[in-house]
């Protein structure tokens, strides 16, 4: 399970010492918490973020403010001490070191001069130890437990052990003590909880399928309605998360679309409220028309509440919907930075843009039969007007942009280089069904020909034969034919 | 004389036969068959065959056979006088060769069917002294307007589509061949009589099918074995390559390659699938993956025994001119050998049409020099683009307009147009037509697949099966599939199963 391409690593406590990783130079022998899966260089943002580092994660609780400020401090150049510091700070608080190693390592890529950058080695032995002593007596605990047989004390054991390497950051040994539980839950109640704790896990090992799994199993647990009621909002956002991982966006936006208000701050160890509007409205926006778009996310009464909390992605839906391109797109360029230092959004900024620009410019297109570059290029590629003698010539990205959205057949149109115009294609419905009819037509009829020939050869008996088999059969059937017709046959084929 | 004049009596009585039942009229041409054959195997004839004016007392038409066995008891004196087989009154420029041609122009296709075995050999003569003479022209078109006379519907290969093919690739007049071509051929002369459909027990009656009267036995074919076949379809390719119209090709030398064996691959089929690659490449621009009906252990024999080909379509697909160039030159050898340089050659020009075409989907109006870099791969300079592509438009592959600037230094433009909107009506009535002939094809590929089925419902195959499972029913074992049901699976075994 731990093998899936987007996993986090569970460093845990197989880390190396740190000392030893410190007299080797680089970071060589320890990989960047998504270097193994992913091999593309580390995105780093340059510019301020417009959010607060404090407030912002005081709205997170759990493992997941370690995770969100570990990110951005190895992502902003700006906050980068800042965020460490205080990811530093946090993982001291808990008990796993890996992290804790981890944190010190990158603040000393920083700024190897601040006092936290240097490894509190007896604070490490300590909780080493506690943890190692914590680990088996809760071993031993549930060994008793299971001689007595007791059920619920077994359930319990169990999920004690799995919150413990929860907290230690072993997530594979806690997914696996969680799933333990499931053969000695009782009552609804006890499969929800487990399941809850197998998401978060999933969710920080970035096991997207096994969070859909759990996801699944939530919804059909048979728990009570008003049980229901409380967990939905989660088990929505849950799915979203999961979808959106896959890069199902369309999904996702209708899983974010149809969390309920309640939320709140209940899934913290998560994401937040705020999360889910960013998500929700960016996937919808990448993923939906203009029509869907106002009646699925705008005039959404439920989803009016989450979009009150980031007044920006709902404008960004308005102008898209009216066709406001520049100011939509505008919205979503000042507010990348913040999107990037995201735990969950960052590798899917680039992505989610791309498309809900692609879109826009098809949008664009819609009303005209030819558009002229100059005038599309002021909408999306103001940067370019201006700044260049040939704003619209070939070279330019932007028509290079074009030329690609074309070939991959997203747009319907056609480049005109001499007048400088994009062209609509006209479709000319008559012609095109007259010669698919023929097309198909002759298609069968080849096909048609094909097969009753090969009936034909095997019922006469004219397969393809080697030379020795045939001979052997014109000796059976005796000498071919008459002396003339060999004469003749023999002159023509000369 | 008076045996002319008795066989012309007869010949006479045979027209008033013409008003009576079938079974009459067939009585009666059998016995002036029989009666012609006695007369011309004992020379009665004598002296008289000499006469060069002789045949111009009969018609054709109305004395059909009469005509043949005089022509032939003619052409057999002379055959034995001069002791070859072509003497010189047979050429072209003797005076028995316009008295062939207007048998052959004018026969009674009906009384033909009797005398299927003379009729044939008449025209292979025709076939022998064309190409003796190296008039090859010459029997192309009289033996296609004779075999269409014969069998209108041409659906059964006989081995006069083998000749007559052969001949026009000989006579380089393709388009001669094609109202035989077109016709799809679906069935051989077929081992049993009255096979087709709607079975009439006399050869003289009006049938449905050209089955019933082309038959092993008739003589209308010289036995045929699986290289003619091959042999002409591939023929048949390399006439419609010659006409340039590749979809036949194409459909031709897929059937060569898909044909069923016992075994081992043909020769044919190698060569067809050579020509079938080229084919591909210069109408579709990539090569498409074979029809299911070929087994896949042949097409890794084929494409062992074609890696030039292969290679080369390799390198189209791949989208590199210099490697195709490449391919080219280092298997100039090869090509030469198998005699596809020709269309070996059309392979550079197919490949610019389809980087044109590829770029016209992007642009509507670019220039060259943009084009050029539209396709990194085309290392030639500016005049040459612009002279090729002058030249596709010329011959109509793309429909765009070169606009020379005034000023020298800037790049000629081309725009790409529209060229249907202006010519609709007619591209309208083309459609029209097609979709008529296309839609007559199907009906009668759908009337031979009941002929065929029928002709399948006969076979022993079937027959036995069905004697065995009436034994079941016999013996009281419950057995699923009544015996209609067994000639159904039969059917679909043999049209699905590509073993």
């Amino acid at each position: 399970m731990d093998t899936l391409p987007d996993a986090f690593p569970s460093q845990g406590r197989s880390a190396a010492p740190f000392a030893s990783a410190s007299q080797s130079t680089s970071n060589q022998g320890f990989p960047a918490p998504t270097e193994n899966t992913e091999p593309a260089p580390r995105i780093k943002v340059h510019d301020p973020p417009k959010f607060d580092l404090e407030s912002y994660i005081a709205n997170y609780v759990g493992r997941t403010r370690f995770n969100r400020l570990y990110l951005i401090g190895t992502t902003s150049t700006v906050l980068s001490t800042e965020a460490l510091k205080l990811a530093i700070a946090e993982a001291k608080s808990g008990k796993d070191v890996g992290r804790y190693e981890k944190a010190v390592r990158a603040l000393a890529e920083v700024a190897p001069t601040e006092p936290e950058a240097t490894l509190d080695t007896a604070w490490v032995q300590k909780v080493q130890r506690q943890v190692q002593a914590q680990s088996e007596r809760l071993e031993q605990e549930l060994r008793g437990y299971k001689n007595n047989l007791i059920k619920e004390s077994i359930r319990m054991g169990n999920e004690d052990i799995g919150n413990h390497y929860y907290e230690t950051g072993d997530l594979v040994a806690a997914s696996k003590a969680y799933t333990r539980m499931r053969d000695y839950c009782t009552t609804p109640n006890h499969i929800a909880s487990m399941l809850f704790k197998l998401v978060n896990v999933s969710v920080e090992r970035g096991d997207w399928l096994a969070v859909q799994s759990n996801v699944h199993r939530l919804r059909t647990a048979q728990s009570k309605p008003e049980d229901q009621q409380k967990n939905q909002p989660k088990v929505s956002a849950a799915l979203g998360l999961a979808q959106m991982h896959s890069g199902a966006y369309l999904d996702a936006a209708n899983s974010f679309l149809a969390t309920d208000m309640s939320l709140s701050d209940t899934f913290n160890e998560v994401l937040t409220a705020n999360d889910v509007a960013v998500y929700g409205g960016l996937c919808a926006m990448a993923s939906m028309d203009r029509e869907t778009l106002q009646r699925r996310v705008l005039d959404n009464g439920l989803f009016r509440n989450f979009l009150e909390l980031e007044p920006q992605i709902r404008r960004a839906v308005a102008f898209f919907c009216n066709s406001k391109f520049r100011p939509c797109l505008d919205i979503l360029e000042s507010y990348r930075t913040d999107y990037l230092l995201d735990l969950h959004l960052q590798r899917h900024v680039s992505d989610l843009y791309h498309s809900i620009r692609t879109k826009a410019i098809k949008q664009y297109l819609v009303p005209f039969s030819r558009v002229t570059l100059a005038s599309m290029a002021t909408i999306f590629a103001p940067e370019v007007i201006g700044g260049e003698a040939q704003p619209t010539s070939v070279s330019s990205p932007f028509v290079q942009e074009i030329i690609q959205l074309i070939q991959k057949g997203v747009l319907e149109a056609r480049l005109d280089l001499e007048k400088n115009v994009l062209v609509s294609n006209k479709s000319d419905l008559r012609t095109e069904v007259q010669e698919q009819a023929l097309e198909s037509l002759r298609a069968f009829n080849q096909e048609a020909h094909l097969r009753i020939l090969r009936a034909s050869v095997l019922q006469a008996g004219l397969e393809v034969r080697d030379a020795e088999a045939e001979k052997r059969m014109r000796k059976q059937q005796g000498p071919p034919g008459r002396a003339s017709e060999r004469l003749a046959r023999g002159a023509t084929r000369a | 004389m008076s045996v002319l004049e008795g066989l012309r009596a007869q010949s006479a009585q045979l027209h008033e036969a013409l008003r009576n039942t079938d079974a009459a009229y067939d009585q009666q041409i059998r016995q002036h068959v029989a009666s012609l054959r006695e007369a011309v195997s004992a020379k009665y004839l004598g002296d008289l065959a000499r006469d060069e004016s002789l045949l111009d007392h009969i018609d054709p038409t109305a004395d059909s056979l009469l005509y043949l066995y005089i022509l032939r008891a003619q052409i057999e004196i002379f055959q034995e006088e001069s002791r070859q087989s072509l003497p010189a009154v047979l050429l072209p420029t003797g005076w028995l060769w316009p008295k062939i041609v207007s048998y052959l122009k004018s026969f009674n296709p009906v009384q033909s069917r009797y005398v299927g075995e003379e009729w044939r050999q008449v025209v292979e003569l025709v076939a022998q002294i064309a190409q003796a003479s190296s008039q090859p022209l010459l029997a192309a078109r009289v033996i296609r307007d004779a075999m269409l006379r014969l069998d209108p519907s041409c659906t059964v290969l006989t081995s006069t589509h083998l000749v007559l093919v052969r001949l026009c690739l000989r006579a380089r007049a393709y388009s001669c061949a094609l109202p035989v071509l077109d016709k799809y051929v679906c069935h051989f002369p077929s081992s049993q009589p009255g096979a087709g459909a709607g079975f009439a027990p006399f050869l003289c009656a009006s049938h449905d099918s050209s089955l019933s009267f082309v038959t092993e036995k008739s003589g209308l074919s010289a036995k045929l074995t699986y290289k003619d076949h091959l042999q002409y379809y591939l023929y048949g390719g390399m006439i419609y390559m010659a006409l340039k119209q590749w979809t036949k090709a194409i459909h031709f030398l897929q059937i060569v390659i898909s044909m069923p064996t016992t075994g081992s691959v043909s020769m044919i089929m190698v060569e067809a699938y050579k020509k079938w690659i080229l084919a591909n490449l210069l109408e579709k621009g990539k090569l498409p993956s074979t029809t299911n009906l070929m087994v896949t252990s042949h097409s890794r024999v084929y494409q062992s025994l074609a890696k030039p080909y292969v290679s080369l379509a390799q390198a189209f697909e791949s989208g590199d001119l210099k490697r195709i160039e490449e391919e080219i030159e280092a298997a100039r050898d090869v090509w030469r050998a198998d005699h596809n340089l020709g269309l070996v050659s059309q392979v550079h020009c197919a490949y610019i049409k389809h980087m044109v075409e590829r770029v016209k989907k992007t642009f509507a109006a670019l220039t060259v020099d943009e084009l050029l870099r539209q396709s990194p791969s085309m290392q030639v300079s500016n005049q040459v683009t612009e002279s090729t592509i002058a030249s596709l438009i010329m011959s109509g592959a793309v429909s765009a307009t070169l606009v020379q600037p005034s000023d020298p230094t800037k790049s000629t433009m081309v725009r790409f147009t529209e060229s249907r909107s202006s010519i609709r009506l007619v591209h309208e009535r083309e459609v029209q037509l097609s979709l008529a002939r296309e839609g007559q094809a199907l009906r009668t590929l759908s009337k031979s697949l009941g002929d065929l089925d029928s002709q399948l419902g006969l076979s022993n195959e079937v027959i036995d099966s069905l004697k065995r499972s009436q034994a079941w029913t016999a013996v009281g074992e419950p057995r699923p599939g009544t015996s209609e049901d067994a000639g159904v699976d039969m059917d679909e075994d043999l049209m699905g199963e590509d073993a």
